[in-house]
């Protein structure tokens, strides 16, 4: 493992590219995300009422959403059963207020471990032009490379608003992590 | 937009097409927003900042032309356009953000709009006789990224600076949102 395992590939194939964006995307949103306590999370910048700690937790349910309902048409992990996730996208940036920090990352980090899983199944399955499990939910057709570009473009926008608001927090700036950074013993 | 006949059009997203159209597509759409959020306000407005950060509406629009111009007209043509060939970065590697402050809107708009139009003829032109894996024409690194790479780069890169416009812009006038509203999508 380098000391850069973010970087994606400089010239691989379709589905290299895709993951490698996706997974520099969790790299970076992570990292500025990462050792905050619950003032830091909670935080606001100007009249919005983003928050870090909500937004760990909206990307943990985006990261399971797609997983599940969207590739395989599984009910979502039995994480969010419990403690009180309605499909509804504000009640994550709500909630997150009440949870501790330790939560808020074993939150996200166990659903990116599930969510790589799940998506490197899919993949095996029969590549990235497959058809998801939604298209029939929906009745037209979706494949999967169309999910994985809506996921990358979607973690791109809330990183771009993690920046600002961790910037707020403490003058952390920048594109990526430092090398060699890790957010956890066993992330990767 | 302007169009002409040799400018071509925004590709619409497919949500069951090929991996150039998904791309491309997913490109455009990331390009609607940013031009959503970034554009339509007066001069002061476009210049202010929110919070510690230096960023700016002005700042986004005239970054984001460079970044256009730098990835497709110098990395797929090979020819860098004004008014970037003549600045010296190396006095200043944020010029484009730093000169923002003195370009009005009507400026900011037009110079991000062209580097739009350039960008999708190089990349017109690169496609009639490459592909997503054909090495781009020009790279600051030793070995040439593919054009994929570089596709997916771009996505990355609009969708984090409309991150950063999205709270630049609600905290000026309040608007909000994850993309356009219907009524607007057809301009």
């Amino acid at each position: 493992v380098t000391d850069t395992p973010w970087e994606p590939p400089l010239s691989g194939e379709e589905v290299e590219h895709l993951l490698g964006a996706l997974e520099r995307l969790r790299w970076t949103f992570r990292w500025k995300a990462d050792g905050l306590s619950s003032d830091g999370l909670a935080a606001r910048l100007g009249p919005s009422t983003l928050t870090l700690g909500g937004l760990l937790k909206h990307l943990a349910t985006q990261e399971d959403y797609a997983a599940t309902h969207k590739l395989t048409g599984s009910p979502m992990p039995s994480v969010w059963d419990d403690n009180g996730w309605d499909g509804d996208n504000d009640w994550e940036f709500t909630s997150a207020a009440d949870d501790s920090p330790e939560l808020l990352y074993a939150l996200y980090d166990g659903a990116v471990a599930r969510s790589r899983a799940a998506w490197a199944a899919f993949l095996d399955e029969g590549g990235i032009g497959r058809q998801v499990h939604v298209a029939d939910v929906v009745g037209e057709p979706v494949n999967g490379r169309r999910v994985l570009c809506d996921l990358i473009e979607e973690y791109g926008r809330h990183t771009g608003q993690a920046d600002l608001l961790r910037e707020a927090v403490d003058g952390r700036v920048g594109e990526d992590p430092e090398p060699g950074w890790r957010p956890a013993p066993g992330w990767l | 937009m302007t169009t002409s006949a040799d400018v071509p059009g925004p590709v619409e997203l497919p949500v069951a097409g090929s991996e150039i159209d998904t791309l491309l597509g997913a490109l455009d759409r990331n390009r609607r927003t940013f031009a959503w959020k970034v554009f339509g306000l007066p001069a002061e407005e476009m210049r202010r900042t929110l919070g510690p950060s230096t960023v700016t509406l002005a700042g986004l629009a005239k970054h984001v032309a460079l970044v256009e111009d730098y990835y497709f007209s110098l990395g797929l043509g090979g020819v860098m356009p004004q008014p970037w060939r003549d600045v010296d970065f190396d006095a200043d590697p944020d010029w484009d953000w730093h000169s923002a402050a003195d370009d009005s809107p009507e400026e900011l708009e037009r110079l991000w709009n062209a580097a739009v139009g350039r960008s999708r003829a190089a990349t017109a032109a690169f496609l009639a006789s490459g592909s997503a894996d054909s090495p781009v024409t020009w790279s600051e690194r030793s070995e040439k990224p593919n054009l994929r790479r570089m596709l997916v780069d771009m996505v990355e890169e609009y969708a984090r600076h409309t991150g950063h416009a999205d709270l630049v812009r609600e905290s000026i006038d309040g608007l909000v949102g994850e993309g356009l509203p219907p009524e607007e999508q057809a301009s």
